[in-house]
């Protein structure tokens, strides 16, 4: 199936398909969830604004996945030292309705999570955090990062084990 | 011999191919260190996902708000979302377009400026139009090979090539 940017049908149901995707990716990438919001609207104005046609609906999402992980890697290099600056302030986290104790156990536990992902060089970084947080198989991972599907595989593995020595293994017994 | 870890992180995405798919599901139905590292990283996985992965009505809760407001600037009252492409689209031929403008004008008034003060403001290195006698040269004086010494002529004779044998009048070589 053909997806041209610019029609309207192919339009919307290439956003309705794909926007919660690219929410998911970028926010992961910049850990703010307007941003992300405001970084998946510029990809997909970009979409229109190219005026592109895809074969297939598949082309179209990896591309758009692609402008959106490099418009939320060059958003952290502009704000580096402004989001140092926020994030010490403390206005990183999500807000949710959960009893106050276990409220503070799993934002510990996010903070805890979130760090070791962070530390990870960014080639294992990125390739775990869209395995993590989309649907996405390694081929498709490959398509959107640019590497073979073996990379890919190698990759994850990597970053499991990396993550593993920071986050220890005593966690096995609880699933 | 246990399986290679990679084959379980592989296993557990469900990205295994045959043959190696039936071959890590008969080893981990009889080797529990392998289960256990395919528990190990399932545990991970679910650690990561649980303190992580953002909720759906959190992720979507502007979804249709801006799917609206884009439709709304490309697709509806379809005359001004043409235009407004159409202007997109040719700004770099635009830019192409000025540069042109410019090369022209410029390029105009070096090859056909009579008035060599306009010219020189533009280019101020542009060799106007050059009269015999304000040209001189360097040195009047010819160059003779007097000029050179022995040293030099033989090393310029040798650089090209030549094999040069000096002999001096009157004086005869020892071992003749």
């Amino acid at each position: 199936m053909d997806i041209r940017s610019t029609d309207k049908d192919d339009f919307r149901f290439v956003f309705d398909r794909d926007y919660p995707l690219l929410v998911d990716v970028a926010y992961h990438i910049v850990w703010d969830l307007d941003t992300a919001e405001d970084l998946a609207e510029e990809a997909f104005e970009r979409f229109f604004m190219r005026s592109m046609s895809f074969p297939s609906a598949d082309d179209a999402r990896y591309w758009l996945l692609r402008v959106v992980k490099n418009l939320a890697l060059n958003f952290l290099r502009r704000n580096k030292r402004e989001l140092e600056v926020v994030s010490s302030v403390g206005k990183e986290e999500l807000s949710y309705n959960e009893s106050g104790e276990s409220n503070l156990i799993r934002n510990e536990e996010r903070r805890l999570v979130r760090n070791a992902i962070e530390s990870l060089p960014e080639n294992l970084r990125l390739v775990i955090q869209l395995k993590e947080f989309t649907s996405l198989d390694y081929k498709a991972i490959g398509r959107v990062l640019g590497i073979s599907e073996t990379n890919v595989k190698v990759r994850v593995h990597r970053a499991r084990k990396k993550l593993e020595e920071i986050l220890g293994k005593e966690y096995r017994d609880v699933y | 011999m246990c399986i290679d870890d990679q084959l379980i992180s592989a296993y557990l995405d469900g990205e295994l191919k045959e043959p190696y798919l039936t071959e890590v599901k008969e080893h981990l139905s009889y080797c529990q260190a392998c289960r256990d590292r395919l528990k190990d990283f399932k545990a991970l996985d679910g650690k990561i996902k649980e303190a992580l992965a953002l909720r759906e009505e959190e992720r979507d809760r502007h979804k249709a708000k801006i799917a609206e407001m884009l439709e709304k600037k490309y697709f509806e009252g379809g005359r001004k979302s043409i235009f407004r492409r159409k202007v997109e689209l040719s700004l770099s031929s635009l830019v192409t377009a000025a540069a042109a403008l410019v090369f022209v004008f410029v390029g105009g008034f070096a090859f056909f400026g009579e008035d060599g003060g306009q010219t020189g403001e533009i280019l101020p290195s542009y060799p106007l139009r050059a009269e015999v006698e304000s040209a001189s040269f360097v040195s009047d004086e010819k160059v003779t090979l007097d000029d050179f010494s022995l040293e030099e002529i033989l090393s310029y004779l040798d650089k090209k090539g030549y094999v040069v044998d000096v002999t001096l009048k009157g004086i005869r070589p020892i071992n003749e």
